[in-house]
């Protein structure tokens, strides 16, 4: 998943509420406006530092598989001029939003959001190539969580699917497409400040063009049925599901992280880590993550004790107390000094996002509602929506389906069929409306007009991936007679805005079709491996 | 249990004529009478004695659409657990009893769709009641004929064992998934004997762990014919050791379990050729026997009748 950096002190922003209506800023909070941009404001007790956010709403999830890294290129850009400095600040980029944020006396906290509001009107393109190495040096360097595969699976090579893979768009993207991103999106409608102190310091400048406040991206789906599974991954279990935005969801995250490392760590010893998450997705929406990872001869026994948690808050069989600590850990948020400071971000985000803001009273009077049978419908929430990866062997005998493997099988696909060279029994079609790799387990196919990136190699190769995350991997050196006058075919009918140029791929990178040796049996085998069918 | 005349001519396998209230359960079985089902288990306090109930319950083809209905009328945790035992029943008499090798593509296919309805049921009951000994048990069975692995069945067994903690009924279901047929080794297969007879009262059932191991032990060396592994002083010594703190202790609680464990006793030791050592167990039994470990070698009857003899005659 994107990173989802929130500023100080924003726990409280992970509380869901269940109310829905206009976004407005409740009495201990002072809404005004700066530059046109809608401003939020709390006081703080005692002269500390004044701290402040500027939120977009603009995100991964916004882009393309192509354009992928858009956003945080723009994100990177403006804060460029920063340099190095001791002020605190810093700039993310999650699915939905992006978010700059400052910690500093009044003065530099000026500086700072005059600084990135003047990028943003003019970004420094010329420093977009370094940029682009810097991004793509983050991301060999970014470790990734265990639930980096789930969004992939769940909603396929768009949206909300995006998190899992890399930035594409940081090969190729070029000052133009990176500056009119910025003028669509980073614009004075499609943003909110919040920022601590009673009133907006002196010298504020932050003109942005105008623009409108964007819809949260439509989430997609590359999942026929759920729950579902799938298998692969670290060694540990993971899942992930999608419930309405309450207190009781935000709350049943909270016992279901503590049960699983209850029975999983405590009472098992088969896992070290244990826990789960609760993140809002959009308006009405969260995602619930739990994971635990396995101790060496234990994965299986995690896999067990995973499901059998979920099945006992499924069936309800959940004690008061377990509901009752989790309120307490809640409750207590409540109790920090400055509150109405420490919940500025969430309250901007919601803002932005038109999700309703409560007073506090008002969330500790929800929280205080929150019942067993509450969490229990919660729990079955996430069990009809969830996807399940696991390592090793299927989870079908709990009731899961596996994700599919392979693409809906087509009518027969028009076209020249290209026999694989190292199996009979694999061939790639290259047809007028799509590309299709049939083997005997299964056949892929990837059609031009949904065709969320197409990478295209110096050396001829052409790798489609689908909307629906599959991918088709065209080598020339792996099929019979992909002669070039095939492959325009193919460049021809994929969009261009799909279109990926990749760098030169190192001579052992490209795949050679292995001397026909040894049975045939052997030589299908060593071309399954090659082919790495599937997703991804 | 008094001396009964040597020279037998049939052996009695019936479970219902070693137990005879265990009549009284399969009329009702065989009447679809739920009442008194559930409370013939109710008056049964005793979990192991329960985990023999209802075994006889799940070989019963006609339990099957009675206790469908059972689940649908009221889906207790017992009507869905003892349901749950019978799927797990029709699925391994379609494996059969022979070894993974053996078993054809199909056959595995519906043997594991089987023990997949059997599971769903269990996970549900164990989620509704984490306590619940019968369904912990027969998820030992479908985890390992599932192939969940075996620090999956390892789990389960040890949140029975949680709330139960001499479960010899489960004991032995884990016994089993700890042999090497199914991925194991001997030094966890007898350690675990042995830290169960430890662990458990004396007078326990858990000698017969101790038999078991060995008897599992034997077959694994026996290619076309018995091996001579029970042969040995020393396997014999260790037997007898575990009857003297298991059948043999004056703290002994017959129970619904003693005829199985006189039966492992007996067949260990005659198995081994020590008929005047098996003379006893055989005396006790009269003419109950077990398919454990009679049925392993040709037939039951005839295996149990003949080493009943020889051991009569020694003894």
């Amino acid at each position: 998943m994107t990173q989802q950096t929130d500023g100080p002190a924003a726990t409280v922003a992970q509380d869901g509420t269940t109310t829905t209506g206009p976004a407005t800023a409740p009495a201990f909070i002072t809404a005004t406006e700066v530059d046109r941009i809608p401003t939020l404001l709390a006081p703080t007790s005692g002269g500390g530092p004044v701290t402040a956010g500027l939120y977009f709403r603009v995100g991964a999830a916004d882009e393309t598989l192509a354009t992928a890294g858009l956003t945080h290129l723009v994100e990177h850009l403006a804060l460029h001029r920063h340099g190095v400095s001791d002020l605190h600040y810093n700039g993310s980029t999650a699915a939905t939003h992006t978010h700059f944020v400052v910690s500093g006396t009044a003065e530099e906290v000026v500086a700072y959001l005059n600084g990135v509001c003047a990028s943003l009107r003019d970004l420094p393109v010329e420093r977009l190539a370094t940029e682009r190495e810097i991004l793509r040096t983050e991301q060999a360097g970014r470790s990734r969580g265990p639930n980096h595969q789930l969004p992939l699976w769940r909603y396929g090579a768009r949206g909300y699917g995006l998190a899992s893979y890399p930035e594409y768009g940081t090969l190729h993207l070029t000052a133009d497409a990176v500056r009119d991103w910025a003028r669509t999106w980073f614009t004075r409608d499609n943003a909110v400040l919040w920022m601590t102190g009673d009133t907006v310091p002196e010298g504020l400048d932050l003109t942005l063009p105008a623009g409108q406040r964007k819809p949260l991206p439509a989430p997609t789906s590359a999942l026929p049925v759920t729950p579902a599974y799938l298998t692969g991954g670290s060694g540990g279990v993971v899942l992930d599901g999608i419930v309405r935005r309450t207190s009781a969801a935000s709350l049943f995250a909270e016992v279901l992280g503590r049960a699983l490392f209850t029975d999983l760590r405590q009472k098992g010893g088969y896992s070290y880590a244990a826990d789960c998450e609760y993140h809002p997705r959009d308006t009405a929406h969260a995602t619930i993550t739990a994971y635990a990872d396995a101790l060496p001869q234990k994965q299986d026994a995690v896999v067990g004790g995973f499901i059998d948690v979920l099945a006992r808050m499924c069936a309800g069989t959940i004690a008061q107390a377990e509901l009752d600590s989790a309120r307490v850990k809640r409750l207590k948020l409540y109790e920090t000094p400055d509150l109405g400071a420490a919940a500025l971000p969430s309250y901007a985000l919601n803002v932005l996002t038109e999700h309703a803001n409560l007073t506090p009273d008002e969330h500790r009077a929800e929280l205080l509602a929150v019942t067993v049978e509450d969490l229990r419908d919660v729990a079955r929430e996430l069990h009809a929506s969830a996807l399940i990866q696991v390592p090793g062997r299927p989870v079908d005998w709990a009731g899961f389906t596996e994700a599919p493997q392979w693409s809906a099988p087509a009518s027969d696909p028009a076209g020249t069929v290209h026999r694989s060279r190292q199996s009979d029994a694999v061939s790639l079609t290259v047809g007028p409306e799509a590309v299709t790799l049939v083997t005997p387990g299964g056949q892929i196919s990837v059609r031009y007009d949904a065709c969320a990136a197409m990478r295209v190699f110096p050396d001829g190769a052409r790798h489609l991936i689908g909307f629906d995350a599959f991918v088709a991997e065209v080598e020339p050196t792996l099929y019979a007679k992909l002669t070039p006058d095939r492959m325009a075919v193919i460049d021809a009918a994929v969009p261009a805005a799909a279109v990926v140029p990749m760098p030169e791929r190192d001579p052992d990178e490209i795949p050679q079709a292995a001397a026909r040796r040894g049975g045939l049996k052997d030589r299908a085998r060593g071309m399954l491996r090659s082919l790495r069918p599937g997703r991804g | 249990m008094s001396p009964t005349a040597p020279d037998l001519i049939r052996a009695e396998f019936d479970l219902c004529r070693q137990i005879p209230s265990l009549v009284d359960l399969r009329t009702a079985v065989r009447g679809s009478d739920w009442d008194t089902v559930e409370a013939y288990f109710d008056f049964l306090d005793d979990e192991e004695e329960r985990a023999v109930a209802a075994n006889l319950v799940s070989d019963l083809s006609s339990s099957e659409r009675f206790l469908e209905r059972a689940v649908a009328d009221h889906g207790s945790p017992l009507a869905r657990t003892l349901l749950a035992a019978r799927y797990i029943s029709v699925g391994w008499d379609i494996r059969s009893s022979y070894t993974a090798e053996h078993v054809s593509r199909e056959q595995f296919q519906e043997f594991h769709a089987w023990l997949r309805r059997a599971e769903q049921l269990l996970i549900g009951v164990c989620a509704d009641e984490p306590a619940y000994a019968l369904a912990w048990m027969n998820r030992l069975t479908t985890a390992r004929g599932l192939e969940l692995g075996a620090s999956e069945v390892r789990r389960r067994y040890d949140r029975l064992a949680e709330h139960h903690p001499h479960h010899i009924q489960a004991q032995i279901l884990l016994l089993q998934q700890l042999c090497p047929k199914w991925g194991g080794r001997w030094e966890d297969v007898f350690g675990f004997a042995r830290e169960c007879m430890a662990a458990a009262p004396a007078g326990s059932h858990a000698g017969r762990l101790v038999v078991q191991a060995h008897l599992e032990r034997w077959l694994d060396d026996s290619d076309d014919g018995p091996g001579d592994y029970l042969r040995a002083t020393e396997v014999r010594d260790d037997i007898l050791a575990a009857a003297d703190r298991s059948v043999r202790h004056p703290d002994y609680r017959p129970g619904f379990h003693w005829v199985g464990d006189h039966n492992d006793f007996a067949g260990a030791l005659s198995l081994g050729g020590h008929y005047r050592e098996a003379a006893p167990y055989f005396r006790t039994l009269g003419d109950k026997a077990t398919e454990y470990p009679w049925g392993y070698w040709g037939d039951r009857e005839v295996q149990f009748l003949k080493h009943r003899r020889r051991a009569m005659a020694k003894g």
